[in-house]
């Protein structure tokens, strides 16, 4: 069974409504980043003291979780919906997994999900 | 056996302890995590050792020399205003100069005798000696050399403080022409502002990058620091009859109105004016200082409808101050880092001259007795126009006198010293001047000194830009 690796970019509003559209197909483990999308058309604005400080790093969390391939297309769509709505920088890509290790018992493939 | 000799009166005496401790809680931690908070997170370990370390400095010289320079017999040093200008240095170290009856030579007659040792006279006011060179300090943080502020503060307490201090409160000159100042408007906050705002153009700007991008790093802590400011306030104008009477109670009354006047009246400005109009949570901590140090030199001299008055007047000078003059090139050129010129300077100055408008008579500051007249105050709307003027002339003495000693220590330290520290460590910040950081990440660091070898001097070590190469403890 080939696997892949979902890797999706989502507002951090959404990130509980994306684990759980996941975990209700069956992907319940999934590794959540905090990170900083460089955006151009938008700029995040802060007020301290009268002096205005904007910055056009906003803040994104990325999911990462890997699942056999042929479950891709339903998670995807899920993803879709459940990190509605988006200003529109959020994305979704799978990468093909070479190898896959659980470090405790070392089993490999589809065995390690 | 008895405890206490017959002049001592035990709740003078400890509600004057209390006070002088409520003061010092407004430097440590208060100060200490509001300007902590307010600065960047790169500044926030060296601004805070700076409190600890200033707060230090100034106890030592306040015991060795300076307290009997701002509140000790007159240093003759001419006609005038000279002969009333300071005071002879000296020690109170020693068991008269801690548990003999307090006295202020020159109001002898012109105030009830104390009724508390000296030791609790020289603590009260030495909290307030140590929370003008704190307060300063938020004007050069994030580029003043270390060791340019150990030895600044101490001689800006010598010569700058003692004098400011033996005017208005020792029974010098501006005393003796009448001057008010009940806590320190002038003394502490009109000096404050001026010093940190010559300080600051003396020694330079902070790096243009930070100065854009000046983002506090801790509103909570500002909450705590901005907080023990008001309440440790009730020390602060509360303790200053000296006796723990009718007028100390009046002067904290008037200290929290004129407060929440002031944070309300920045609030509904910021609402209605202000460049987004939204309140902010920085913007009502603004208007909170603007009344308390507005009616630091008023709180016992007028009632509640002045404090209420102050209050307002104050924070809306102030607002058009921070939000207007600091447009102009001067207030731009010169790095004013936290704003001490507007909060402190300006609302000293407001309140110090709404005294010589607001003072009401009827406010008794000590009760007259038999032939002896008691002691309050009136401006010029009870009758009094004169008191305006002498406010006046006692700001510009402060502003002149401190403006000029601030300018000729820091040039007098520049010949040997550095007074901004080199771009290389501003870049970096605690982590390159102190080896700490103020949200050290224990997951990040290596235990033990990999990397470091121990024999390597801390100075001689480049900057640590990779807080991951960082070792957790010294080397």
């Amino acid at each position: 069974v080939s696997l892949l690796l979902i890797t999706a970019i989502v507002q951090p509003a959404r990130l509980e409504a994306v684990t759980e559209a996941l975990a209700a197909l069956g992907a319940p483990g999934v590794t959540v980043t905090r990170l900083l999308g460089h955006s151009l058309d938008e700029l995040s604005v802060e007020i301290y003291r009268g002096r205005q400080v904007t910055s056009s790093l906003l803040p994104r969390v990325r999911l990462d979780v890997v699942v056999p391939a042929e479950d891709a297309a339903d998670l995807i769509h899920a993803i879709r919906r459940a990190a509605q709505p988006d200003p529109g920088d959020a994305r979704v890509w799978t990468a093909p997994v070479d190898q896959l290790v659980r470090v405790r018992t070392g089993e490999r493939g589809i065995d390690a999900l | 056996m008895l405890p206490y000799p017959s002049w001592l009166n035990p709740g003078d005496n400890a509600w004057q302890l209390t006070a002088a401790t409520l003061v010092g809680l407004m430097s440590l931690p208060g100060i200490a995590i509001l300007y902590g908070g307010l600065v960047q997170r790169k500044w926030a370990v060296n601004t805070m050792l700076m409190a600890f370390s200033g707060f230090s400095l100034v106890l030592l010289a306040w015991v060795l020399w300076v307290y009997k320079m701002g509140f000790g017999s007159p240093l003759k040093l001419g006609p005038g205003i000279l002969g009333a200008f300071v005071g002879i240095p000296g020690a109170v170290i020693g068991h008269l100069g801690e548990q003999g009856q307090a006295h202020i030579p020159l109001l002898d007659g012109a105030m009830p005798k104390f009724r508390f040792p000296q030791a609790t006279l020289v603590y009260f006011q030495f909290v307030f000696a140590a929370i003008t060179p704190l307060l300063f300090l938020g004007s050069v943080v994030g580029r003043v050399n270390f060791r340019v502020w150990l030895l600044f503060v101490p001689l800006w307490s010598t010569l700058a403080y003692s004098v400011n201090a033996f005017l208005l409160w020792g029974g010098g000159w501006w005393a003796q022409q009448g001057a008010l100042d009940y806590s320190g408007g002038y003394v502490i906050h009109l000096a404050a502002g001026t010093t940190g705002f010559t300080a600051a153009a003396v020694i330079g700007p902070r790096l243009a990058r930070d100065r854009a991008r000046a983002t506090p790093n801790n509103l909570l802590l500002v909450a705590a620091g901005a907080g023990i400011l008001w309440l440790g306030w009730n020390g602060f104008n509360g303790g200053d009859p000296y006796f723990s009477g009718a007028d100390a109670v009046a002067a904290v009354l008037n200290t929290n109105l004129a407060t929440a006047t002031a944070l309300l009246g920045w609030l509904v400005l910021d609402l209605f004016a202000g460049p987004q109009r939204k309140p902010t949570f920085l913007g009502a901590i603004n208007g909170m200082i603007s009344g308390l140090v507005a009616i630091t030199p008023a709180a016992g001299y007028v009632n509640g409808l002045g404090a209420i008055l102050i209050g307002l007047i104050a924070t809306v000078f102030v607002w058009l101050s921070w939000n207007k003059l600091a447009k102009l090139s001067l207030f731009k050129r010169v790095d004013d880092a936290l704003g001490v010129f507007h909060t402190h300077g300006v609302a000293g100055l407001t309140g110090g001259l709404l005294v010589g408008l607001f003072a009401d008579p009827h406010m008794i500051v000590y009760l007259g007795q038999g032939k002896t007249a008691g002691f309050s105050a009136a401006g010029l709307f009870y009758g009094n126009p004169k008191q305006l003027a002498v406010q006046a002339g006692a700001a510009l003495t402060v502003i002149v006198w401190d403006a000029l000693i601030t300018f000729l220590i820091l040039r007098f330290l520049g010949l040997f010293l550095k007074l901004r520290m080199p771009d290389e460590l501003l870049e970096t910040g605690d982590l390159a001047v102190h080896d700490e950081e103020g949200y050290p990440t224990e997951a990040l660091v290596s235990s033990g000194a990999a990397g470091i070898p121990a024999e390597t001097p801390a100075a001689d070590r480049e900057p640590a830009a990779d807080h991951g190469d960082r070792p957790a403890g010294p080397a």
